[in-house]
């Protein structure tokens, strides 16, 4: 049995908080639709390792062009 | 003991609904207090999607998670996302949620408190919520299908082409009330007219910070965006005060419907990053804040409602809308308890981002819920106002005269008394020069919410920036919906000219473009420009134009649903869509006929028509009418939405035939014939 340093415990915690915070900040980007680049990049390099990367820029690019290229949805 | 509880839990949630509207009910001669109506409708949808939602995700459609959905087959961490259902429940809100339901509940507010609710709640868990639910069912089930495909899968092509030129039609008018709503707000008020102009800029600016300056930036250009907002609604008291600019910004009802043709033209034209995308983000952050803003204000300051629970206008003789409360107050209301637009997005994004079939509950059912609350908070905030402020800004020139004087000796002959004074009091307060005949929706949305908002921040000093948010943030998504839709319905044109020229459906060609954008501005512009030189005030015919169409629409995507049904062979459970096609049928077809041939002049459009192109033939000019040119246009124009009104009767009569025959096919049947992508079996028998 080793004893945890406390300087480690709040490593922990600040580590939790960090990946808490990325949490809350990709609902949100996804509730009010803004593209979201990290999880684009996390998407393939778990599903698609070996095609290249769209460059941030452009994905921002495609996103928006292809969520309002048709005009969109919106309701009345 | 887990039973007790849960028994016990579900016990109270009745018990407060009931209270709340044994309050409601009872509190004859009082007002009542608006906290009532606000808890009662929660408790409803409490307990309606407790038990009823439950009862359609496992017995009725058996929602199954073993099943792929099209976000887990299609990954492709673009379109198709499996989402948290939280988040999409969020998303498929702000998608859902326009400036529909605050304008119906607004408008049907003059036959009192009692009858928009009683509808609002009653629609909302027995269609509005199944329809939204069941329509994306069939798209998840369906690979992510839209409406449109949909029907052309299930009921055949040439349903499926007629309930696109449907869409199209519905969406003209839609296009064009909305516009319509934003000139009413806008007229002869500087300070509004100021800082809507001043989203123009400020939409551009954010654009071109999240292309260029920031790409992907868009909470830092929202943030930048919000504050310049608030900063033109703090400035535009100044402009609307002053000597030169003052009278710059002040525009008449005409020039301002030139204005957002105009603005429509272009807006379609430029690139979506440009105007389209920043505007349509900062719109959705200011309508969460303002709808949550609604709901925390209601309970802090818990105003009551004056409005009468029941007017004497439920016989029909209304200012604002005439026809009575059967059919006219179930297509006046129709986004909040049930809006046909709705199966478009159900059948939009929202089933590419679903990761499990049980998800859909909360998303489908859940966030019609949602929906339907605000079209109960805008009901509420018409309600508390002065019931004689109420009609002073909803009635039509042409009823109550033009100044406050007369305005006042004629509401307060109604019973609803008020004075002079108290007109331009409330004028005064809310920084306008007059509130009178202001139909729509908006502005009496923004003095009920100023009302509110003001007593709980700020006094009576803040009531004036609170109206000028209010009238912002519905302006705000009402264009953006202005330059969506614009491009949504010159898109459908181009794929219906492509049918007859094939370089005209080519939306790569600019000339196309332009083409299919003008005929789409020119259509809704002609009908918005009718409406607001109509004497009798336009709304009352564009709003029951348009409700007729929603609620047409409504019936359509529920008949698919019932087609659905049958065709999966739970005919035993076809009572759920049934019943309320049934009912959707009934009151829209009875009000589209009544719209049409009813001999009342102020219902029928063939009797008005009929009237004023009599009397034009015998050279006599007919009040509101100013000469024998004005009366033929009044003439010709009734005449033309006559036309409309019947297109949509048409259309939905032989989509109910298509679909019945469809169903009698089905029935003869003794397996399954719903066409699911991917088939029903194959799943299973991979498994």
């Amino acid at each position: 049995m080793s004893i945890h340093h406390p300087a480690e415990d709040i490593r922990d915690a600040w580590r939790r908080l960090l990946s808490r915070g990325r949490a809350v900040r990709q609902a949100y980007k996804q509730v009010f639709g803004i593209p979201d680049y990290e999880r684009y990049v996390a998407h393939r390099m778990a599903h698609h390792p070996d095609q290249p990367l769209l460059p941030q820029n452009e994905f921002y690019r495609r996103a928006i062009a292809g969520k309002f290229g048709r005009g969109g949805q919106r309701c009345c | 003991m887990n039973g007790v509880k849960s028994f016990l839990v579900w016990a109270a949630v009745a018990i407060v609904g009931a209270v709340s509207f044994a309050a409601l009910a009872l509190g004859r001669g009082e007002s009542v207090n608006a906290v009532w109506l606000v808890t009662a409708a929660l408790s409803v949808y409490i307990i309606a999607y407790r038990f009823y939602s439950k009862f359609i995700a496992e017995r009725v459609l058996k929602l199954d998670d073993s099943r792929e959905t099209p976000a887990v087959r299609h990954n492709d961490g673009l379109d198709y996302v499996p989402t948290n259902k939280w988040v999409l429940y969020g998303h498929h809100f702000a998608a859902i949620a326009g400036a529909g339901p605050l304008v119906g509940p607004v408008l049907a507010a003059q036959l009192g408190f009692l009858p928009g609710t009683l509808w609002i709640l009653a629609g909302v868990v027995a269609a509005g919520a199944v329809q939204d639910f069941i329509v994306l069912f069939a798209s998840v089930r369906r690979d992510g299908k839209s409406l449109g495909e949909m029907i052309k899968m299930e009921l055949g092509p040439i349903p499926g082409s007629l309930a696109l030129v449907g869409v199209l039609g519905i969406m003209i008018i839609i296009l064009a009330v909305l516009a319509l709503v934003v000139v009413k707000a806008l007229t002869a008020s500087p300070w509004g007219l100021f800082t809507i102009a001043a989203t123009i800029p400020i939409a551009l600016l954010m654009g071109i910070y999240m292309r260029v300056i920031r790409p992907g930036r868009v909470t830092e250009a929202s943030v930048i965006g919000v504050v310049l907002l608030l900063a033109a609604i703090v400035y535009g008291r100044t402009i609307a005060g002053d000597a030169t600019l003052g009278p710059i910004f002040t525009l008449t009802g005409p020039q301002l419907a030139w204005a957002l043709i105009l603005y429509g033209a272009i807006a379609a034209s430029l690139p979506v990053w440009l105007m389209l995308a920043p505007r349509d983000y900062l719109s959705t952050f200011l309508k969460i804040g303002t709808i949550v803003a609604l709901a925390v204000g209601i309970y802090l300051v818990a105003p009551p409602l004056r409005m009468p629970a029941t007017t004497r206008f439920i016989d029909g003789t209304g200012p604002v809308f005439s026809g009575a409360l059967f059919p006219f107050l179930f297509i006046t209301i129709a986004c909040g308890a049930v809006s046909g637009f709705h199966a478009l997005i159900s059948s939009g994004t929202t089933p590419k981002m679903i990761a499990k079939e049980s998800q859909m509950r909360l998303i489908g059912f859940g966030g019609m819920l949602a929906e339907s609350f605000v079209a109960v908070m805008a009901l509420t905030a018409a309600c508390v106002l002065d019931p004689g402020i109420y009609f002073v800004m909803n009635a039509p020139a042409a009823i109550i005269g033009s100044t406050a004087a007369d305005a006042a000796q004629v509401i307060s002959h109604w019973g609803f008394v008020i004075t002079p004074d108290m007109i331009q009091q409330t004028a005064a307060d809310i920084g306008e020069k007059t509130i009178l005949s202001r139909a729509g929706g908006a502005p009496t949305l923004a003095v009920g919410m100023a009302q509110i908002l003001g007593s709980a921040l700020g006094g009576k000093t803040m009531e004036a920036f609170w109206y000028h948010f209010a009238i912002l943030f519905e302006a705000l998504f009402i264009l953006t919906a202005v330059d969506a839709g614009t491009r949504v319905g010159r898109f459908m044109i181009q794929d219906m000219l492509g049918h007859v020229y094939r370089p005209l459906g080519d939306t790569q060609l600019l000339p196309a473009n332009f083409l299919a954008t003008g005929l789409c501005v020119a259509m809704w512009g002609y009908f918005l420009y009718q409406g607001v030189v109509d004497p009798l005030g336009g709304i009352n015919t564009l709003w029951q134009l348009f409700g007729v169409g929603n609620q047409m629409l409504a019936g359509i995507a529920l008949l698919l649903c019932t087609t659905v049904l049958v065709k999966m062979k739970r005919q035993r459970y076809a009572w759920v869509t049934l019943v309320p096609t049934v009912w959707l049928l009934i009151t829209t077809l009875t009000a589209g006929l009544e719209k049409i041939f009813h001999s009342d002049p102020r219902i029928g459009f063939l009797a008005l028509a009929h009237k004023f192109s009599t009397a034009a033939a015998q050279g006599t000019v007919l009040a509101p009418a100013k000469s024998v040119a004005e009366m033929q246009r009044v003439a010709f124009n009734n005449y033309l939405d006559a036309f409309v009104c019947g297109f949509f009767v048409l259309l939905v009569l032989a989509m109910c035939v298509f679909a019945i025959k469809t169903c009698m096919q089905a029935l003869r049947q003794a397996r399954p014939t719903s066409i699911e992508i991917p088939p029903a079996g194959a799943a299973q028998s991979a498994a």
